[in-house]
């Protein structure tokens, strides 16, 4: 059986749970990583030397560890994988645009908000950081109102796909964190669509920790 | 013919360039980003609402941005099966997960050392800031350390995208003016990219600007 290395309230964690739940696919998984720690033990160590949850072991022994990169491997061996993650070449690119821009540019002002707002107490919060977040946040949020949701119901044309997936994790926190948002009606129904998916109810929009 | 918009100071543009020369892929190049502006024109933020580069144009009506996944692009477009981006799911998943690590891990800390030395005038830079990330990069790239101890590139006998992705800030980590611990494999590397490959040398390995 596979396993997954890491725990629930991570949002890269996350990722790849309810991936693997979108393809009916059984996994066990162990506790790592925040409180639970192991990360920086040498057995985990050896297969994850960036000590980083998830870790995602295959029945047959192999390793893998970045959750983007997880996702396309998945993808790209397990049955069912191919609908979220399409081969032509622009199809496959308008899905890996969303998948490294949530990397390179929304995972640091979100990772703020987040570690603010859910891991810092309240006396220690730095609410200049926050401010600059925010806003950057919140221009982020609008590239996916204004651009990927303008016509189409999922990021990428092709689809629901491993972009929405790479993404929906920081989605979630957007809405559930207490913060001010603009008004993006299309971001709103993107979630509330990715809401009636039973596998992002389970693994991605549940209390923030 | 293929287009390229960007500046060749930007590290995420000299991925794309060196790439291009890789596979031999005829294109053209506009200045774009930084002094150039551009960015911000209407026109450009149509094809990347992100304002960055770089960004290509390939063909009728086709665009993309995120230079990690215009070099999966590429390679899918111009080189199917090539070993700079190998078919095979785990060998693929290897070059993935050093891509997907630029951006997640040595990003952060190599953008801010590299912004404070070359593009910060000296009164204003932040020191103690700098040294901290350059002390997490060190540790970072420990990590490729030790990965290459598999091979002469990072995922082993061949050049793949993850040197591509990588090789910009390899080359400002031993152009920069700070310390470096002793990373003899990293050197290697370095040096093999400077001998046998032009593209590294034309495009990557200039004076930092």
């Amino acid at each position: 059986m596979i396993t997954v290395w890491g725990r629930t309230s991570s949002v890269n964690v996350m990722k790849v749970l309810w991936l693997l739940d979108e393809l009916g696919i059984p996994f066990e998984r162990i506790e790592a990583g925040g409180a639970f720690g192991r990360t920086r033990d040498p057995d985990y160590a050896a297969m994850n030397p960036n000590a980083t949850v998830p870790t995602l072991v295959m029945p047959n022994g192999y390793s893998l560890w970045e959750s983007n990169s997880i996702l396309r491997y998945l993808c790209r061996t397990q049955a069912g994988g191919n609908a979220l993650y399409p081969e032509a070449p622009e199809a496959r690119a308008d899905v890996e645009r969303w998948m490294d821009w949530t990397l390179a540019s929304m995972n640091e002002p979100m990772r703020v908000l987040f570690w603010t707002f859910v891991r810092t107490p309240e006396a220690e919060r730095d609410m200049d950081a926050v401010a600059k977040a925010l806003v950057a946040g919140g221009r982020l949020w609008r590239t996916v109102e204004e651009v990927a949701l303008a016509d189409r119901p999922f990021l990428a044309p092709s689809g629901f796909s491993i972009a929405d997936i790479a993404l929906g994790g920081f989605l979630h926190r957007w809405f559930a964190l207490p913060i001010e948002r603009p008004d993006l009606p299309r971001l709103r129904a993107w979630y509330e669509r990715l809401l009636l998916r039973p596998a992002y109810r389970t693994h991605v929009a549940v209390p923030m920790t | 013919m293929l287009k390229v918009w960007g500046r060749t100071s930007s590290s995420n543009v000299m991925k794309v360039l060196w790439l291009c020369e890789e596979l031999g892929i005829a294109h053209e190049r506009a200045d774009a980003g930084g002094a150039f502006g551009v960015t911000r024109e209407p026109f450009y933020l149509a094809m990347n609402p992100n304002a960055k580069v770089p960004t290509i144009e390939d063909g009728e009506g086709f665009s993309l941005w995120e230079s990690n996944s215009i070099c999966r692009y590429l390679a899918n477009s111009r080189a199917p099966g090539h070993a700079i981006y190998p078919a095979a799911p785990k060998p693929r998943a290897l070059v993935e997960r050093w891509m997907d690590w630029q951006l997640s891990a040595l990003g952060g800390p190599m953008t801010v050392v590299f912004f404070t030395h070359v593009r910060t005038p000296e009164r204003d830079r932040d020191m103690a800031a700098t040294a901290k990330a350059r002390d997490e990069a060190e540790g970072l790239w420990r990590m490729v350390e030790n990965q290459l101890g598999s091979g002469p590139y990072v995922c082993g006998e061949a050049l793949s995208l993850a040197d591509i992705a990588l090789g910009p800030y390899l080359h400002r980590w031993f152009a920069l003016p700070i310390s470096r611990g002793e990373l003899p494999a990293l050197r290697r590397w370095y040096d093999r990219l400077l001998e046998r490959h032009a593209g590294f040398r034309t495009h990557v390995a200039v004076p930092l600007s």
